[in-house]
């Protein structure tokens, strides 16, 4: 029985919900540095959230599929997708834990962080959800090429952002972090963060270390499906590709959270 | 029925029993406190609430297994039936009640031992690894602070206990007088004692804070006003006189930080090198090298003790303290007098 | 065959033990310059090869001896790494356990990810990620042989669960046996100050010992209760195996590993935190510690994919007509385990991981001095460790549930309110954390909240104890040896629940925190809730598993011997915390007056170590010499007693349909399963 699903009205939905994703960022944005309503900033992180765990991962499709036949690959593939929400329900404890710790050490201050560069990530990480949903979608409806372009994007703005975070915000190369920083506004002589430096930089480094484990262990997933959909399967059982999908939106949705909270609640310290 | 009724005076039986016995075994200590009436009143309630529930489970249980075994040759199941909603909801609704009931009596019960008497008697405390230090209210006419490893309080007279500690999370316990609190790095606790009965009692640490946690005990003294004072002058007039030598006020320094728990005096050997013919000779380190243990060598063990470890005893980590120059000067003196 | 290769396993383990020991002590010296006898890298190394070796004789180099190898490579040389960069970077490249900390860690961890390479579990998942396919079923060698490989059968990954758990509870009650013959009496006997053990004076290895008897207590848990209900939940809902058989064999594999780690932390030098590991004790403490960290961190896996893979078997693979109220009850006891193991673990690996990084970066999340806050670390810890004591006693509780009806022919009394009773546990069970906290310095008044929802557990709890009294009201009664431990666990677990409420009134809690009242406590919940369920559901489930039945004479003395002693035990144990015995303590006061007490506390441990010696001895001969008993020994309803004993490899080769309630005893002419109509062709 063929998996393929010929939804064209999905492909103008994944665009219609990164532009409502996009607007919202930018409103964050613009909220965090005018008048700084933490009701606010909570409130369209949660609203972001649902937007992309109701329309990029789809979380209605769990236990959508028909439940006779359970030698079927479609139950097999239902009973995955149900294994993997599970898997993130379990990684969102991890993240919840790190949000407590953030909240009990500093409260309503916040580390000191270049915010031009915050938003560049971030709209790198959101555009990159927005071209995994299309490739995820393409390849439902048979476009192999549409499908390996587009997750080929996916993974290079990903690895645009682990790079962002990793090598330009953590200070880690200064030779490459500094002119960087100083493109993006940086102040001259301004002290790097440590880890070592005071609850700010502890929780600021652990949260963006644990997020980017994350990035990197989503990449590798990407590169995965990228390599065998090369080699041509998926044509009937497209769940792993799903599921790569899935998970990059899971790491998107982190950020969703872990960027106002780190960037833009409270008074920088 | 003939049953329930049997099963019924068993229960009551049983708990009774139960609780008289518990009462009388007399579990707790001796109360010499205020804090410890509401304490021990809340102790008796459970004793009772833990007997009759007890009794409620494993006197119909034991019941039923002598009663309703299988008796040899018999075959055949047991009565079928599955449930009973109405004997659901009174076993769910009742006990809500009671937990409830409980919790209420508890904060209560709390708040008893938590009542403070704006004219308390501040004492601070320190926990070090692995002594007390007991700082007392200063004196008025000279503002000087008797310090000490030793807790005397007046009885009937409330303290209250600002404490922290300067490594790791100890913790604040006499037995006797029931209340206990941790004491935490980076910050102060409180604990509200009044003393109801004069005696000799102990404080121990209640809290892991590492190798000595066993031995983390030092005396308390519960006596009149009168002899507290007493006792108070003395200390002063003893840290007077000690101050007015560097090893005197070094001695008095030693106590007071209880170096003790780790150094002997007498050679023994403890958790750290012994202090007895220290000064002076020569000592060989961790990694092989070997120092003269001069002024310069002892103040840099006090100040940075992990800067160079005596052989054998690389598994300790000595706490850093931090003394004024005037202070690692006399207790230099002091440790010099031990040979 | 296997008497040979025992007596070749324990052969090598003694020469490769020398062999690690030799290489240990002159990497040492190398280092030090000194001959350490008894020091940890020494012991280290020996720990590292004798494992090793045994395995190697016992069974060859595949499966866990691969796994190993790999290990002991992977450590080495990911150490090896870290101290490279070290010494690039003009750091210090050595420590005091020859390797520098962050070169252990970092080599502990290369090592955990060896072995999982090394035993061959994740073969499958790469070859998937190459894009190749694998077959679905992998068939099992015949005999011993296939326990100590990969098998993706759930029978035999529950088998090694159980023996893995029963391994570490007499590797942890050892512990406990040695700290208890030096606490019998007060002064320090033999654990003094001129002790020495791998690195630690007397009381050093005293707080490593009874720390690490308390987690690896925690792990034999952990792993007894995966055993059980990986080996019966499949069984029990008709289905052929878990959902994810890779990630199940995943989960238990990664438990090896990570009890070596914890075997490491005895060696390098141990750690005097308590299973708690609070800081900044635990920031400042030996490399010890974060062998207890990692290994604690990668038993957390286990605990979270087996939770994972549970709820989706149950939620997908049951058979034709199992509806959730006409699941087994322990299905029930096995979700509620398995939502909180699913997502509170984290939170010990999140608590954990902030200590690691604090000592190995400085990063401050508990150290006061750099704006830290150690009561924080309280928080995320408890969050976890209170629900994981539902995760120890909540199928342990299932198993009562579910065999009392076999053993009084009678229905379960509320079947519904059980089932139900259970998720109320688990949900209530996760915002009662603090009432460990009671004296930590948090604000003094939020402390109330904490006790109303503590005494508010006791609501579902009772539930269970009033249903157990009922269904075994008015039953045809009989009681073989797993009834025996079936109502050892409920006088037991009462005990452990009606002292309690104590703890829950704060300020008596005041009183009775960190004292052996405490201990009794937990000692009593625990054995009640997991230890005499775990040996009810292995007496019980054993024919099933062999197609013999243990010796029911020695299984009547296991527990006629325990149960007294055990008793006395926590008895004891509870009057002199009352009255003044701190727990965590190498050594007490003699003024006290509780050397007598002492005295009978230690030999009850001994009591019951022999009655898990005699355990031990019955559960391993029957396997080969035990009574036949091929068909349904005890007359049970469930699907499982209705096919031969062992169970066939597939489970069931025709599928049954439930037409029926569960636990209708009594009920003529009910059926609570039916199997499909056989194919034509076969008789």
């Amino acid at each position: 029985m063929s998996n393929k699903q010929n939804h064209p009205s999905l492909l103008p939905q994944g665009v219609f919900i990164f532009v409502y994703l996009a607007v919202l960022t930018a409103l964050e944005f613009f909220v965090a540095l005018t008048f700084n309503s933490i009701i606010i900033l909570v409130a369209v992180a949660l609203v972001k959230a649902a937007l992309v765990l109701w329309y990029y991962m789809h979380v209605y499709k769990l236990g959508e599929e028909p439940k006779e036949d359970h030698e079927s690959y479609v139950y097999k593939a239902g009973t995955n997708r149900i294994g993997l929400w599970l898997f993130l329900i379990s990684d969102s404890f991890v993240f919840g834990g790190l949000m407590v710790m953030r909240l009990s050490l500093l409260g309503l201050t916040r580390p000191d962080l270049n915010q031009t560069l915050g938003f560049f990530v971030t709209s790198v990480l959101l555009v990159s959800s927005f071209f995994m949903n299309r490739g995820e979608v393409q390849l439902h409806n048979g476009n192999r090429k549409g499908f390996l372009q587009n997750t080929m994007v996916t993974f290079v703005l990903g690895l645009f952002f682990l790079l962002g975070v990793v090598l330009i915000e953590w200070h880690t190369v200064p030779a490459i972090a500094e002119p960087i920083l100083h493109l993006f506004g940086e102040p001259e002589g301004k002290e790097p963060l440590k880890a070592s430096s005071g609850p700010a930089g502890a929780a600021f480094f652990m949260m963006t270390g644990m997020h980017a484990f994350h990035v990197l262990t989503g990449l590798i997933f990407l590169i995965i499906v990228w390599v065998n959909g090369k080699k041509g399967l998926y044509d009937e059982k497209q769940y792993p590709v799903e599921a790569a999908a899935v998970y990059w939106h899971f790491v998107d949705v982190v950020w969703i959270f872990f960027y106002p909270a780190l960037y833009l609640i409270g008074t920088a310290i | 029925m003939r049953h329930f009724i049997v099963v019924g005076i068993l229960i009551i039986l049983v708990s009774v029993l139960l609780t008289i016995g518990l009462d009388a075994a007399n579990l707790m200590p001796l109360d010499a406190s205020a804090q410890a009436a509401p304490i021990d009143w809340m102790w008796k309630v459970m004793e009772i609430a833990m007997s009759f529930l007890f009794a409620l489970i494993v006197v119909p249980m034991v019941y039923s297994l002598i009663v309703f075994r299988r008796r040899r040759g018999e075959t055949g199941d047991g009565a079928h039936f599955e449930g009973n909603t109405t004997l659901e909801l009174l076993w769910s609704s009742i006990p809500l009640v009671v937990v409830v009931a409980f919790s209420v009596i508890g904060a209560g019960n709390l708040s008893q031992t938590l009542s403070r008497d704006p004219n308390a008697m501040i004492v601070k405390v320190t926990g070090i690894q692995w002594s007390w230090k007991f700082e007392y209210p200063a004196d008025p006419a000279t503002g000087l602070v008797v310090v000490s490893d030793e807790l005397h309080l007046p009885v009937n007279k409330q303290v209250l206990l600002r404490m922290t500690s300067s490594d790791v999370i100890h913790s604040f316990w006499v037995p006797e007088f029931r209340v206990k609190q941790d004491l935490v790095p980076g910050r102060f606790t409180e604990l509200t004692i009044t003393p109801t009965r004069e005696g000799n009692y102990k404080v121990s640490c209640a809290e892991l804070c590492g190798t000595s946690h066993a031995f983390m005990v030092k005396p308390v003294l519960v006596t009149t006003m009168d002899e507290y004072n007493a006792w108070l002058a003395q200390e002063l007039v003893k840290a007077k006189e000690a101050a007015s030598t560097p090893e005197g006020l070094g001695q008095l320094l030693v106590a007071q930080n209880g170096c003790a728990a780790c150094h002997s005096i007498n050679g023994a050997v403890g958790i750290g090198p012994t202090w007895f013919g220290l000064f002076g000779s020569e000592v060989e380190l961790s990694d092989g090298a070997t120092v003269v243990a001069d002024e310069a060598f002892i103040t840099e063990s006090i100040q940075n003790p992990s800067a160079k470890i005596v052989t054998g005893f690389e598994s300790q980590q000595m706490v850093q303290y931090t003394f004024t120059t005037e202070e690692l000067a006399a207790i230099v003196a002091y440790i010099k007098t031990l040979k | 065959m296997k008497n040979n290769s025992l007596g070749k396993a324990f052969l090598l383990l003694v020469i490769a033990g020398a062999v690690g020991y030799g290489i240990g002590l002159g990497l040492d010296a190398l280092v030090t310059g000194g001959l350490n006898f008894s020091g940890s890298v020494a012991s280290a190394f020996t720990l590292l090869f004798g494992f090793t070796a045994f395995f190697f004789g016992l069974y060859g180099y595949r499966g866990i001896t691969r796994g190993l190898v790999f290990q002991v490579v992977g450590t080495v040389a990911g150490a090896l790494f870290v101290t490279g960069i070290r010494a690039l970077l003009r750091l210090t490249a050595f420590g005091a356990f020859f390797f520098s900390e962050p070169a252990w860690v970092f080599g502990a961890l290369v090592g955990v990810l060896s072995f999982i390479a090394g035993v061959g579990i994740v073969t499958d998942w790469y070859k998937w990620a190459r894009g190749m396919d694998t077959p679905e079923h992998h068939e099992d060698e015949p005999g011993w042989e296939k326990y100590f490989s990969v098998s993706l059968d759930h029978k035999v990954i529950g088998i090694q669960y159980t023996v893995t758990a029963l391994f570490l509870i007499a590797v942890g009650g050892t512990f406990a046996l040695i700290f208890r013959t030096e606490l019998a009496a007060s002064e320090l006997q033999f654990l003094t100050t001129t002790f020495r053990a791998f690195n630690q004076t007397g009381p050093q290895f005293y707080n490593t010992l009874m720390s690490l008897h308390g987690m690896i207590m925690i792990v034999s848990i952990l792993l007894g209760v995966s055993g059980i209900i990986n080996y019966v939940v499949p069984m029990i809902i008709g289905a052929q195996d878990m959902a994810f058989p890779r990630l199940n064999a995943f989960a238990y594999w990664v438990a090896v590993p990570a009890s070596v780690l914890l075997l490491m932390a005895l060696v390098l030098g141990g750690f005097d935190t308590g299973w708690t590991g609070y800081p900044p004790l635990s920031a400042r403490a030996p490399v010890g510690m974060q062998m207890f960290f990692l290994g604690v961190f990668t038993a957390g896996w286990s605990s979270i994919l087996g939770a994972l893979n549970v709820i989706a078997t149950v939620l997908r693979m049951r058979a034709k007509g199992m509806t959730a109220m006409r699941m087994p009850i322990f299905v029930w006891a096995s979700i509620a385990t398995s939502i909180i193991a699913l997502t509170a673990t984290q939170l010990i690996g999140l608590s954990f991981q902030l200590v690691m990084f604090q000592r190995l970066f400085g990063m401050g999340f508990f150290d006061a001095a750099k704006g830290g806050n150690p009561v924080l670390f309280q928080h995320l810890f408890w969050f976890y460790s209170h629900p994981a004591v539902y995760v120890f006693v909540l199928p342990g509780l299932g198993v009562i549930s579910e065999l009392l009806p076999v053993f009084v022919r009678k229905p379960l009394f509320g079947y519904r309110w059980i089932a139900m009773s259970s998720l109320g546990i688990a949900l209530v069970g996760f915002v009662v954390w603090a009432h460990h906290m009671f004296t930590s310095g948090m604000n003094e008044y939020l402390r109330v909240p904490f006790m109303y929802s503590t005494m508010l557990v006791a609501v579902p709890t009772g539930v269970k104890f009033f249903s157990w009294v009922a269904t075994i009201w008015g039953g045809k009664i009989e009681t073989p040896t797993p009834m025996l431990f079936v109502i050892g666990a409920i006088v037991v677990f009462l005990l452990g629940g009606v002292t309690g409420p104590p703890n829950a009134m704060v300020a008596l809690d005041l009183h009775l925190h960190d004292t052996y009242w405490v201990v009794g406590h937990f000692h009593d919940t625990i054995f009640g809730g997991f230890v005499f369920p775990f040996f009810a559901a292995i007496y019980y489930w054993f024919p099933k598993a062999t197609g013999r039945r243990m010796n029911e004479f020695w299984g009547k003395v296991h527990f006629w011997l325990m149960t007294p002693s055990f008793l006395t035990l926590t008895f004891g144990m509870m009057y002199i915390g009352l009255r003044g015995m701190r727990r965590r303590v190498a050594d007490y006061d003699a003024a006290l007056g509780f050397d007598n007490a002492h005295l009978i506390l230690t030999i009850c441990g001994f009591l019951i170590a022999l009655s898990v010696l005699i355990f031990f001895i019955n559960f391993f001969r029957s396997i080969k010499h035990g009574e036949p008993a091929a068909g349904n020994v005890w007359n049970s309803r469930s699907p499982e007693w209705l096919v031969p004993s062992p169970m066939p490899a597939h489970n069931y080769e025709v599928p049954f349909e439930v037409v029926g309630e569960p636990y209708d005893y009594g009920l003529p002419g009910s059926k609570y399963v039916e199997f499909a109509a056989k194919k034509a062709g076969k008789h």
